[in-house]
């Protein structure tokens, strides 16, 4: 991904739900990774769609193409599909930059 | 106003919750997730609620379910139903069941759910005081009145110009359809109204895939109305959103596109107003052209008027502008002004006005590509020459052009790059 991809803005009267916005995020990459270690791919599509529900909304258009993978890794049972598109999200979480306009 | 926001996930009640106080400061919405409690019971006092938003899928059960099971009861409010995108026989499906308004939950913003809401929740006085809410009740109510052998008008979506623009299905299998409804203005206007049966009788001899499919026309009690397919992907404006889309992806609506004209071309109908909102996109990723509305029969007599022009001046072409007679090429400029706005998420003219962006087409040399996309830009060139002696002449050299210069690309790079949309 290039820098770019890194970069989210966000509107100003919705940054104070960005903390908990967040720390969901992370949580959701944990269960992610429990629920694949467990092969769980029910759990696995449940947490890819919310995902894609929820990403856009914030203005975090990248949480819901990788929510979306996981979604559709997780129907197909795509283990190596699944293992590169958590990895991703996990980079995402760590290097993204919120700018607040 | 009192709101019960039913969905699983935290972040979206947060949200949906902001952009309601923002607008209703004194709102009470009581979050409801339905990981944690059940489908509100008898004993629930729904009747305190003044709307209901409730998500397709609640986590565990199913939002359709709920859906039915609260509309069964007397004390029910209006319910907006939020569906996923793309998958629209989830929203025939809840309209059916009782919901009062639906949203696709993805493409959900602040204005839609404001509006929604107030939609769902106005008082009669507001209904008729509201210019803009009045005009959307009117189109309500019109298309609960219209009845349509073996379809179903669910819900208005959309209002154009010329027509309304409603969910509708078929009352075999609930596919997915959509129904225009010309407004009065036109069904009066006798040259407007040949147009619209013109477009109809064009649109059903074409027959290819990749035009919007009609699936039936007719008139009830003096309201015209055409059936067509439902395009789950929306159109390429939405696609675009003010971004470039990645090359090979470009490249490949482009492919499609030509494909497109070839089609209508061969019957001897130029389009003559190509522009991303008439592009639209099925499920599987298939383009089809939609709105024929002035598109014109090469044989036939032009309804245009001396000198009047049609189109959209951001994709008119040159000869276009000039009210000059037109042939293939015209659209062959217009697509080559949408693939530069797809490689470049740029229009390739801008202006103050409509008239100064069509005066651009007419004498400024189009702007080059960004240098990372140099590769193309013999290709846009030749389809934006001002000369259209000079343009490719037709959608098949264009198609020749593309395979000479760009199918030698190995399958793989282009299918790792569709698949980031």
């Amino acid at each position: 991904m290039s820098a770019d991809d890194y970069k989210v803005t966000v509107a100003k009267d919705i940054a104070d739900l960005i903390p908990v916005f967040m720390k969901n995020r992370h949580k959701e990459l944990d269960a992610l990774r429990v629920a694949l270690a467990a092969a769980d791919f029910e759990q696995l599509r449940q947490l890819g769609h919310r995902m894609k529900g929820v990403g856009n909304s914030y203005g975090f258009a990248r949480v819901s193409t990788i929510g979306k993978y996981i979604e559709d890794g997780a129907r197909s049972g795509d283990r190596a599909a699944l293992q590169a598109s958590i990895s991703e999200y996990g980079d995402y979480l760590s290097k993204v930059q919120i700018a607040y306009e | 106003m009192r709101v019960l926001l039913i969905d699983d996930e935290e972040d979206f009640r947060n949200l949906l919750s902001r952009y309601i106080r923002g607008q209703w400061a004194d709102a009470e919405i009581e979050p409801y997730d339905p990981l944690e409690r059940e489908l509100p019971d008898a004993a629930f006092p729904l009747r305190s609620y003044d709307v209901i938003i409730l998500d397709y899928m609640l986590g565990r059960g199913d939002g359709l379910e709920w859906l039915k099971s609260l509309k069964q009861r007397e004390d029910c409010p209006k319910i907006l139903f939020l569906t996923g995108a793309g998958n629209e026989i989830i929203a025939v499906r809840a309209m059916k069941a009782g919901a009062d308004d639906y949203q696709r939950k993805q493409e959900l913003t602040r204005e839609r759910l404001i509006t929604s809401i107030r939609d769902l929740t106005a008082t009669e006085v507001e209904r008729t005081v509201s210019p803009d809410l009045a005009a959307r009740m009117e189109g309500h109510s019109l298309g609960a009145k219209v009845r349509i052998p073996g379809i179903k008008v669910l819900h208005l979506i959309g209002e154009g110009g010329t027509a309304r623009v409603y969910l509708a299905s078929r009352e075999d299998d609930d596919e997915p359809l959509v129904v225009k409804i010309l407004r009065q203005e036109i069904v009066l206007n006798k040259k407007a109204m040949e147009r619209f049966m013109e477009e109809y009788a064009m649109v059903e001899r074409i027959q290819s895939r990749h035009v919007a499919r009609i699936v039936g026309h007719g008139n009830y009690q003096n309201n015209f109305y055409l059936v067509m397919e439902f395009f789950e992907g929306g159109d390429l404006s939405k696609r675009l959103g003010g971004k470039p889309v990645p090359p090979a992806e470009a490249l490949q609506f482009f492919r499609e596109l030509m494909f497109a004209l070839g089609d209508i071309h061969e019957k001897g109908i130029l389009h003559r107003d190509l522009k991303p909102q008439n592009l639209m996109f099925r499920r599987d990723g298939s383009l089809a052209i939609v709105d024929f509305g002035i598109a014109k029969n090469i044989a036939a007599a032009d309804r245009t008027g001396a000198g009047e022009v049609l189109g959209t001046p951001r994709y008119m072409s040159p000869e276009q502008v000039q009210g000059r007679a037109l042939d293939l090429r015209t659209d062959i400029y217009s697509a080559g002004v949408l693939l530069y706005q797809m490689l470049t998420g740029k229009h390739l003219f801008d202006g103050e006005t409509a008239m100064e962006v069509a005066m651009h087409h007419l004498n400024t040399v189009p702007p080059p590509l960004p240098e990372h996309l140099a590769q193309y830009e013999g290709l846009v060139d030749k389809l934006v020459e001002k000369d259209r002696e000079a343009r490719f002449r037709n959608a098949d050299e264009v198609i020749g052009f593309l395979a000479r210069k760009f199918e030698q690309q190995p399958a793989a790079v282009i299918d790792k790059t569709l698949q980031l949309h």
